[in-house]
C-alpha cells in the first residue's frame, strides 16, 4: 500500500520497479521541497512549468520528454490535525514538514489545498498560511521563513515557521522514468531572480505512489460527488500545437458561471496567453464514473496537462471541505 | 439595529462582556443581539466551543496585523479609542452607525477575541449586523450569499459588509445579478472557500491586470477567519498594495499594556 516512504533524514530512497496496469503507468512521484531563498514568480503556486524546466535541464531528453509536473503548492510547515477522510486521522505532528503517508485517494490531496485545513486552531492559524511579503527593489517576493514572537519567559524568544512546496511528477506511459533523482532534485531554482539568488529549494521528502493500490472507497460509496479544481483548466492556449478546448461534458456547472482567468506559459524566450477556467471552483460532477475520472484528475486534463494544468479532485457531497459545516450538522 | 453596532462597544475600551457597563453616556449598550446573530458571526471567524489562547506572548485586545504583524494600535493610537467610543454612543441613527463602522479605523485597531489576535472587531461587527438584519427579514443563513457589488452604486445599509472605493462586498439571500457565492448550511471559518467559489473577481482588484492584485487573491485564498480576511483585505487596499513586511519579523507578540 501507497508505495516507498522515504526517510527525508538519511536522503537515501529505496524506489520499487516502476508499476504498469493495461499500459497504462499509475505510478506518482511525491516531492516536498523546502524552500531555503526567497521567490519571485507566480503568487498562487509554482507552476508546474517552472519545475518542470528547472528539472529538465539536469535530465536525459528521454526524461525529459515523458515527465509530467503537477504545480507546486505552498505548504507551511506547522503542527496539524489529518482529517477524518485520510487514512491516519487525527493529530499529525509537524504535517507540513514531510510528506504523508499515501493510502487513500484523499491522502493524495492533503497538501494540495492553499487553505490547508489541517491546521491546528489553537495556534494562529491564518497567520501561519499567508506568506510573509517582501519587498526587494519593488519586487514583492516571498519569505522562506516567518517570525513569530513567544511569550517572554519561553528560552528562546521567537520561533519560525518554514515553507515548502508540495509537488508530484508523472511519466504517463513510459518506463524508467521515475524516480527522478534525489541529486536532480536537491539543489532546482525556482522562478525569477534566480541569478541573485531567488528560488532555492532543496528536497525535504520524496516517495512513490501506485495510483492503482490506494482506497477509492469514499467515492464510490458516495451518492454524489462534486468537482473541486486544483490547478486552472486551459480553454484556449497561444501555443503553436495546442488545441482550444471546451468545458467537458461531465462538468455541472454552477448556475453563476465559471470564473475565467488569463495567465501565460513562458517558454524560453517567447511568452504564450492562456485562457483558463480558475482554479479552486467547485462544479457538480455528472459523469457515472467517478474512479476513473478521479485518477484522470490527478493526471490532469486538457492542454498543458504536462505542465499541471487541468487537476482536479472529487469529493463527496456529504464530506464538505469546510469540515466544520459538516461537525455543525452532525450536531443539530 | 441600533443595539447591534453597540453590542460590542466594551471590546473598545478593552474590557470582557462581563465587566461590560449597560450604559455609556446614557445609551444602553452592550445588550446581546437577537436571532444567535452574534454567535453565528462568532463562528464564521473562530472556532466554537472552550476557546483557547492562539497566541500566548499577546493575550490583549488589540489586533495584530496579518500583514505586518505589528499591533495596529501602535498607529492608531490609545486615545482614539475613548473618541470613537464617544462618537459610536452618541449615534441615534442605524444607518448611520453602520456607515460609521465601515469608516471605522479604530475599530479595525482592535481584536474580536483576545484568544484570536489576528480577528477584527470591525468586520465582526459589520458581519454580525448584516446577519442580523437578514435574518429580521426572514432569510436563514444557508440563504446568504456573499456578493460582489460595485463600489460606484454605494453601499446597502447593514448588509455591506466592506466597502472600498476598489471592492464592496454584501451579504444577501437575493443576488440578483451581481457576482456572488454561497455562505453554504452552517457559519464556519469559510472564507477562503467562498472566495475561491466566487464566478468573478472585484474589477477593481482584476488579478489579471496587476501582479499585486494576484498575490492578494492568492494570500485571500488562505485564510479562513472572515474578520481576518476582510480586514486583510481592507488594510491591503488602502496601502494599495498587498502589505509587505520590511524587518523580516512579520509577527512581533509584544504584549502593550496601554488600557
Amino acid at each position: 500500500m501507497g508505495g516507498a516512504r522515504c526517510a527525508s533524514q538519511s536522503h537515501t530512497y529505496h524506489f520499487p520497479e516502476t508499476k504498469r496496469r493495461g499500459g497504462v503507468v499509475t505510478q506518482l512521484q511525491q516531492v516536498l521541497l523546502q524552500l531555503e531563498t526567497p521567490y519571485y514568480g507566480h503568487p498562487y503556486f509554482i507552476t508546474g512549468h517552472a519545475l518542470y524546466s528547472a528539472i529538465a535541464r539536469r535530465v536525459s531528453p528521454a526524461v525529459k520528454q515523458a515527465l509530467q509536473v503537477s504545480t507546486g503548492v505552498f505548504v507551511p510547515g506547522e503542527y496539524g490535525v489529518r482529517p477524518e477522510a485520510c487514512s491516519d486521522p487525527g493529530y499529525a505532528g509537524k504535517l507540513g514538514t514531510a510528506l504523508p503517508a499515501v493510502e487513500t485517494y484523499s491522502d493524495l490531496f492533503l497538501l494540495r489545498d492553499p487553505a490547508h485545513r489541517w491546521l491546528l486552531d489553537s495556534r494562529p492559524r491564518d497567520a501561519h498560511n499567508v506568506q510573509a511579503v517582501q519587498d526587494h527593489g519593488g519586487r514583492q517576493v516571498v519569505a522562506p521563513e516567518c517570525w513569530f514572537g513567544k511569550p517572554a519567559h519561553h528560552r528562546n524568544a521567537r520561533r519560525s515557521v518554514q515553507w515548502y512546496v508540495h509537488a508530484y511528477f508523472h511519466a504517463g506511459d513510459e518506463d524508467g522514468i521515475l524516480p527522478i533523482a534525489e541529486t536532480v532534485l536537491n539543489s532546482l531554482q525556482l522562478g525569477g531572480g534566480r541569478n541573485y539568488g531567488f528560488g532555492a529549494v532543496s528536497l525535504a521528502d520524496t516517495n512513490l505512489v501506485e495510483l492503482d493500490d490506494l482506497s477509492y472507497d469514499r467515492l464510490q460509496d458516495a451518492d454524489d460527488v462534486v468537482l473541486e479544481l486544483c490547478s486552472p483548466y486551459v480553454l484556449s492556449s497561444e501555443c503553436p500545437d495546442a488545441d482550444d478546448q471546451d468545458v467537458p461534458w461531465w462538468w455541472d456547472v454552477p448556475e453563476q458561471g465559471l470564473r475565467r482567468r488569463r495567465t501565460r506559459l513562458v517558454r524560453g524566450d517567447e511568452e504564450y496567453d492562456l485562457q483558463v477556467v480558475d482554479h479552486g471552483q467547485v462544479l457538480g460532477y455528472a459523469g457515472n464514473a467517478p474512479v476513473v475520472t478521479a485518477v484522470n484528475g490527478v493526471l490532469g486534463v486538457g492542454t498543458h496537462a504536462k505542465f499541471g494544468f487541468g487537476e482536479f479532485r472529487l469529493r463527496p457531497t456529504e464530506g464538505d471541505r469546510v469540515a466544520e459545516r459538516v461537525a455543525a450538522e452532525g450536531e443539530s | 439595529m441600533l443595539a447591534v453596532y453597540r453590542h460590542d462597544l466594551h471590546k473598545l475600551r478593552g474590557r470582557s462582556h462581563l465587566d461590560a457597563t449597560e450604559t455609556l453616556a446614557g445609551q444602553r449598550v452592550n445588550e446581546s443581539v437577537p436571532h444567535g446573530a452574534d454567535r453565528d458571526a462568532a463562528l464564521l471567524s473562530r472556532p466554537g466551543g472552550h476557546p483557547e489562547q492562539t497566541v500566548p506572548a499577546h493575550n490583549s485586545p488589540f489586533r495584530l496585523s496579518l500583514g505586518t504583524g505589528a499591533q495596529v494600535i501602535d498607529a492608531v493610537g490609545i486615545d482614539a479609542l475613548g473618541d470613537a467610543v464617544q462618537e459610536f454612543v452618541t449615534i441615534q441613527d442605524a444607518a448611520t452607525a453602520h456607515r460609521a463602522w465601515l469608516n471605522s479605523a479604530v475599530a479595525a485597531a482592535m481584536n474580536e477575541s483576545l484568544y484570536y489576535p489576528y480577528t477584527s472587531l470591525k468586520y465582526h461587527v459589520l458581519l454580525t449586523a448584516a446577519l442580523l438584519d437578514a435574518y429580521r427579514d426572514g432569510a436563514a443563513f444557508s440563504d446568504l450569499w456573499l456578493a460582489l457589488d460595485d463600489p460606484e452604486d454605494g453601499l446597502t445599509p447593514h448588509r455591506t459588509v466592506l466597502h472600498t472605493d476598489r471592492v464592496s462586498l454584501r451579504l444577501t439571500p437575493n443576488p440578483g445579478d451581481r457576482p456572488a457565492a454561497p455562505l453554504g448550511d452552517t457559519p464556519a471559518r469559510s472564507f477562503a472557500d467562498v472566495w475561491t467559489r466566487l464566478p468573478a473577481r472585484p474589477a477593481g482588484i482584476d488579478p489579471d491586470g496587476d501582479r499585486r492584485w494576484r498575490i492578494l487573491d492568492a494570500q485571500l485564498r488562505r485564510i479562513r477567519a472572515w474578520s481576518t480576511a476582510l480586514q486583510y483585505l481592507e488594510d491591503c487596499l488602502s496601502a494599495g498594495t498587498v502589505e509587505t513586511d520590511t524587518d523580516r519579523t512579520p509577527i512581533d507578540g509584544g504584549w502593550s499594556d496601554a488600557i
